[in-house]
């Protein structure tokens, strides 16, 4: 008898089950100890609205400062600024707060305020906080033309990135004033030994070789051709600073009457674009090699190769200039560079060896254009983003339809059942544990009783099943449609903003080709002196014989 | 001959100093117009990516309303236990032996998870019951060694949403890596 009922109870349990799937407590579905981490993450690898949908109710002592870092960097800036002036007056994040509200000083082109909360970085923050901010400051003072001033700030920095380039920075000012370049030299080998605390591989190579190329020309422009050839061959044969160092290199070789090494420096340099610096005066160095070490013949012959070299290079230039014209900077110059054929793995170094991709890092050591296109690049993900909603919110209007149209009219009736079935089952459970004999009876009744209690804490009086997700589909219909509004119009606004970005980089990207291409009339010039004088020179010689 | 040389450098820091006062000349004529027109886009573009970031932000919290009901979400996060441990190249989840989610990581990533950042990994659906996880890693130990490693974890999926935490770690001196899982409910 008691076996029977517990079957029956069993099936009735069952079916509570199922009806209950979906009834239950609305819970918070990130757990709290996580969700600052998450901000953290998202604001790091730039998921702005991932990081905006974790803020509110953020909790703990990073709450604050999240809340107005994810403020100030998803372009609320006024808003964030006030919240993180907030935080500077608090206990935690004070370094992190002024750093960002110095940036926003200097966004605003006001030094004054700038330093104020640079000071304040370096004092209260910890880290690279008050690496980066000490270098702010050593470049306010270099601004305005404080050298020293600016040296004593970065004596008292610890080594790494920030001190290296602060001291990469303060050499080219001692270049500049000094008619002795010893003071620029002991700065960039302060600066090489303050890099080598630098925890980023590339960028730290990076950084490295331009260290060298720059300690190499001044040694060289000082005469000390033995230390400028120590510094350049220290340069890595893959980087950026690659041709130029090999240019100097050579030159220093050549001094050294070494002609014949020179000539290798030089003829390896050619192998790269035209684009970077260094590249064109070796094709003109591989003409004077020939000439100092008396082959007159192959000189002529390579001043030509370099006249040709250069006359293509602004036929090249003329074609990139069009392109700009007709499709966009953006296009030209960024994306289709990104573009990876299905040859780009047999490249030795992609990056160096593509003309255009040579421009464009050339191009890109510009700030302003670094800006341009940063603007550009930011507007065509938001545009693309947009795109993407687009569409999700006509899938998620499709499923809210189908999730209303799948909703029994009688839900909440369905509810108040479910709510007595549940109360009735707990009375004959009691009922039958009462009278249980045998320890199957009892281990059973016992695992009905641990059924029952997981079912009651996800039965919700009052609401429906249908509305698995806490949002009545109808509701969700309304918001989708306002979304949708929303979107449009956002995406228009984004079209017409990249639009006027790109408008601005083009103009940038033009009058940079128009400069390169002024650079190369400048070395045509020089080679055609250059052929003159040899071909002047031999018919001197010429005469010369045939008088004798 | 030789001196050539000398008047090749000088020409060629001529060529240089041109540039630069080119460079300068055109900055300084162009600042007061291009600098009037970059800022006013600059605020522009701040005014329109703060109403974008807070729609999209609304379209993915009604999305997840919508396709996760709480009473079946399972959420998988990943967390590092010390930086420098592990240098993380590549995470595969699988949900009773079906891949779900894989990640690769780029250097920001792996920057992200290092400064204590939390990844959300996998956002899905999970009927009650009982569910094994398993996670396939792919890293390079501190003391330079490559590894993949596999591990498992047994959930027991009750109404209402879960949250597992993976939390990845490798300790001196034989940086062995090891997942601890933490459930959320």
């Amino acid at each position: 008898m008691v076996g029977q009922l517990v079957t029956r109870f069993v099936q009735i349990l069952a079916l509570i089950l199922v009806l209950n799937a979906a009834a239950v407590s609305a819970k918070e579905p990130v757990p709290e100890p996580l969700r600052a981490g998450l901000v953290e993450y998202a604001l790091a690898v730039g998921d702005l609205p991932g990081a905006m949908a974790r803020v509110p109710g953020l909790t703990g002592d990073a709450a604050e400062f999240l809340r107005g870092r994810v403020l100030y960097e998803s372009g609320r800036v006024d808003e964030g600024v006030e919240v993180l002036e907030r935080v500077v007056e608090g206990d935690h994040f004070r370094g992190a707060a002024s750093l960002l509200l110095a940036e926003a000083a200097r966004e605003r082109h006001d030094a004054s305020e700038a330093r104020h909360w640079l000071r304040l970085a370096a004092r209260h923050g910890h880290g690279e906080d008050r690496q980066k901010a000490l270098y702010g400051l050593a470049e306010l003072e270099r601004a305005a033309g404080h050298v020293d001033k600016a040296g004593e700030i970065l004596a008292g920095m610890s080594e790494g990135y920030w001190a290296a380039v602060g001291y990469m920075n303060l050499a080219t000012d001692y270049a500049r004033e000094d008619l002795n370049p010893t003071r620029a030299l002991v700065a960039l080998r302060v600066a090489l030994a303050m890099a080598k605390a630098d925890g980023h591989e590339d960028r730290k190579r990076q950084l490295r070789d331009r260290l060298l190329v720059r300690a190499g020309e001044l040694a060289y422009r000082n005469e000390e051709y033995e230390k400028a050839i120590r510094f350049l061959e220290q340069v890595s044969l893959d980087s950026f600073s690659t041709p130029q160092a090999l240019y100097f290199h050579g030159l220093a070789l050549a001094k050294r009457g070494n002609h014949r090494a020179a000539m290798q420096s030089w003829h390896r340099a050619r192998k790269f674009p035209l684009a970077y610096p260094g590249v064109s005066d070796a094709w003109i160095g591989m003409g004077r090699g020939y000439d100092l070490a008396g082959y007159l013949g192959q000189s002529g012959e390579a001043y030509l190769a370099a006249n040709a070299a250069y006359e293509s290079e602004r036929v090249n230039l003329r074609e990139l200039s069009d392109r700009i014209r007709r499709n966009g900077a953006y296009k030209t110059l960024v994306v289709d560079a990104r573009d990876r054929d299905v040859e780009w793995f047999l490249a030795d170094s992609r990056t160096l060896t593509q003309p255009r991709l040579a421009y464009l890092l050339d191009f890109m050591t510009a700030p302003d254009a670094q800006r341009a296109v940063q603007r550009v690049a930011m507007l065509a993900a938001m545009e693309e983003r947009l795109s993407q909603r687009q569409a999700d919110i006509r899938t998620l209007r499709d499923a809210a339809s189908r999730l209303a149209g799948s909703k029994g009219r009688d839900s909440s009736q369905k509810d108040e059942d479910v709510q007595q079935q549940q109360e009735l089952l707990e009375q004959r459970l009691a009922a039958l544990d009462a009278l249980a004999q045998t320890t199957s009876q009892k281990s059973k009744l016992a695992q009905i009783k641990k059924q029952l209690l997981l079912v009651k804490g996800r039965v919700r009086v009052g609401h429906s099943p249908g509305d698995v997700s806490g949002l009545a589909p109808e509701k969700a219909k309304t918001q989708l449609a306002e979304l949708r509004t929303a979107n449009d119009r956002h995406l228009q606004a984004a079209r017409a903003l990249r639009k006027r970005a790109e408008q601005a980089l083009d103009e940038l990207a033009l009058a940079y080709v128009a400069e390169q291409d002024e650079r190369f009339a400048h070395a045509i010039d020089k080679t055609e002196q250059q052929i003159a004088h040899l071909y002047e020179y031999l018919a001197l010689e010429n005469l010369e014989e045939d008088r004798l | 001959m030789f001196g050539l040389f000398g008047l090749e450098i000088q020409k060629r820091c001529r060529m240089f100093t041109n540039r630069v006062i080119l460079r300068g000349t055109l900055a300084l004529m162009l600042a007061p117009g291009t600098g009037a027109v970059a800022s006013t886009l600059d605020a522009d573009i701040d005014a329109l990516a703060a109403q974008v970031n807070k729609h999209v932000a609304n379209v993915e919290a009604l999305e997840q309303a919508l396709l996760y009901p709480v009473s079946t979400r399972l959420t998988v996060f990943l967390t590092l236990e010390a930086k420098d441990a592990l240098d993380l190249d590549s995470v595969e989840l699988f949900l009773n032996d079906r891949p779900v989610a894989s990640h690769l990581y780029s250097p920001r990533e792996r920057e992200a998870l290092d400064a204590g950042g939390v990844q959300q990994l996998y956002l899905g659906n999970l009927p009650s019951g009982s569910h094994e996880l398993k996670v396939v890693i792919t890293a390079r130990s501190a003391n330079d060694s490559f590894v993949r490693r596999e591990a498992r974890h047994t959930l027991e999926k009750t109404a209402g949403a879960l949250g597992v935490q993976m939390n990845l770690g490798a300790r001196a001196p034989d940086f062995e890596p090891r997942v601890s899982f933490v459930e959320w409910k």
